[in-house]
């Protein structure tokens, strides 16, 4: 079942001549993960505060679980079903104490004292931070601030997740943290992630890929069919992933290779036998 | 350098200080302060030392760290010192001189009030976490809503300051490298030129404040945040025996020093 629909979805920000979406249908299933990759200016991230209704589209309609994002009354509804992590963590991260920030969401829900605990501990265990509750998040790394910052989001419960480069500041030990993270929430939780990044690596795992361009979407489908363009993503100035480009080069010189392999073993694999014929 | 600010600082531990409620505390410093300034001759001085000592050695917070505390006040400290010495009439020190006893006495006297104003607040902000802080100044000046006093919104600030003072100082401390690998120079020159030489610090921090603050209420709404209504919080403040307790006590020593006042002591 979808969890996001968007239906011709057109929006401009004020007090600029270009539109930013362009008519952007698009539908996600609850519990898949899905990436979207894009330049700068592809509105990626126009894309994904649509979700959660810090934009409404100028015309078109978001729902998200059913709801109206433009519906002005049920704009805690949506922003509880749909949790947004930003690309600085130090922007996001509300309180000096770890756990006082994941408390930060449920506390605005008027949950309960006891029941915030829960959620707090469960959240902070699912990122892997619940030794670093009691710390001031900004002695810790980039990669922990990210996680404290989606333990954050989850702690509210929400059904989706949506980030918005999450990993565009980190070292690429920070990055590898998160992405796992969030892969393994939404294999373990079933929760739906929707993750915005300008790295194609981040992507091989999804199970579906949209690269937007200039507003529109431009490709969408699994990542190995959506890599296996290569002449798309080169002129979209996108870099395929190693192992694509390889198999692309080779093929280029008369070999016939399967595009859509992303992984290093299966590559490897595939010319090797290619060679020995 | 920047490092070295101890301004809303807080050392974590586990102290009967620590664990009393910061309301608690907070009464506590206001009763201390009142009770300061009663003071006027030696013994009281020495009983609102003897207070500030024991509740420093309660705190487990080591007298180098006060002292660290007390570093950017030396400036006035001093001054109200010199001021004293030479602008209070009496008996001189020697005959012909300006400096009197009386001066002398003053200063100490003064010099010992400043000082232990500020051992007395800073034993708040060291024993107590900003968030439980500005939590206790909700509560306690949650009857002001009715007048309409924005109390949840005064302390929400109050809190959101104190979490980026320490996010601020790294990137002023950036920035003042950037400007520096340009060649800019911040110790050399007249006092005028090198407040002007801070220029160059201060337009980028506020620059950069201003869009980390715009990012920080995108992420405040996307977290839910609709002001104070409705709210809840993880941690409820609650009083316990040891806050009964450190009020009665607080109370009492307003009250033996309003008496040692009226005594003349």
């Amino acid at each position: 079942m979808s969890i996001i629909c968007f239906n011709e979805v057109h929006f401009t920000y004020p007090g600029s001549e270009t539109e930013t979406l362009k008519g952007i249908n698009l539908n996600i299933e609850e519990g898949s993960f899905v990436a979207v990759l894009g330049h700068n200016g592809s509105g990626k991230s126009t894309l994904a505060k649509h979700m959660n209704s810090i934009l409404v589209p100028d015309s078109g309609t978001v729902t998200v679980a059913g709801i109206d994002t433009a519906d002005e009354n049920r704009i805690l509804d949506v922003r509880s079903t749909v949790g947004m992590v930003f690309q600085n963590p130090d922007n996001q991260i509300v309180a000096n104490v770890v756990e006082e920030d994941v408390a930060f969401a449920p506390e605005n829900l008027g949950i309960p004292s006891e029941e915030i605990r829960t959620r707090v501990d469960d959240a902070l265990a699912r990122v892997g931070m619940t030794e670093f509750a009691r710390h001031a998040p900004h002695l810790l790394s980039g990669g922990q601030k990210q996680r404290v910052a989606i333990a954050g989001v989850i702690a509210m419960r929400p059904r989706i997740i949506v980030l918005d480069e999450p990993t565009a500041m980190l070292d690429p030990q920070g990055r590898r943290e998160v992405v796992s993270t969030v892969e393994h929430l939404c294999r373990d939780t079933g929760i739906t992630a929707v993750l915005i990044t300008h790295h194609m690596d981040e992507c091989v795992n999804a199970d579906r890929l949209i690269v937007m361009s200039a507003g529109q979407i431009i490709a969408d489908g699994k990542p190995s069919e959506v890599f296996s363009q290569v002449e798309l993503m080169d002129k979209e100035g996108l870099t395929v992933p190693e192992t694509v480009r390889l198999m692309y080069d080779l093929n280029s010189r008369g070999f016939s290779l399967p595009l859509g392999v992303t992984g290093m073993k299966d590559c490897a694999q595939f010319v090797k036998t290619a060679l020995m014929n | 350098m920047l490092k070295d600010v101890t301004l809303g600082q807080y050392f974590p531990g586990d102290t009967i200080v620590h664990r009393l409620d910061p309301r608690t505390k907070i009464l506590l410093v206001v009763l201390y302060i009142v009770a300061l300034f009663q003071a006027k001759w030696w013994v009281s001085y020495a009983i609102v030392i003897a207070v500030a000592g024991l509740s420093m050695a309660l705190s487990h917070i080591s007298v180098k760290n006060m002292f660290k505390g007390l570093k950017p006040m030396i400036f006035i400290i001093c001054l109200t010192a010199v001021l004293n010495i030479f602008y209070t009439q009496g008996t001189p020190v020697l005959p012909g001189w300006i400096i009197t006893w009386e001066g002398i006495e003053r200063a100490i006297q003064m010099v010992l009030r400043i000082v232990l104003l500020i051992t007395g607040t800073f034993l708040l902000t060291y024993t107590t976490s900003p968030i439980a802080l500005t939590d206790g100044l909700e509560l306690l000046m949650n009857p002001l809503k009715k007048i309409r006093v924005p109390v949840h919104e005064m302390t929400m600030m109050m809190s959101m300051a104190l979490r980026f003072i320490p996010t601020l100082i790294e990137e002023t401390d950036k920035i003042m490298s950037a400007q520096k690998a340009r060649g800019a120079d911040f110790e050399n020159g007249s006092l005028v030129q090198r407040a002007k030489a801070l220029l160059p610090i201060l337009v980028p921090l506020f620059v950069s404040a201003f869009r980390r603050a715009d990012e920080l209420a995108v992420a405040m709404e996307s977290r839910c945040y609709h002001g104070g209504e409705g709210r809840t919080r993880m941690k409820k403040l609650q009083f316990a025996a040891n806050d009964i307790l450190a009020l009665v006590l607080g109370i009492l020593f307003l009250a033996g020093m309003i008496l040692l006042r009226v005594f003349g002591l």
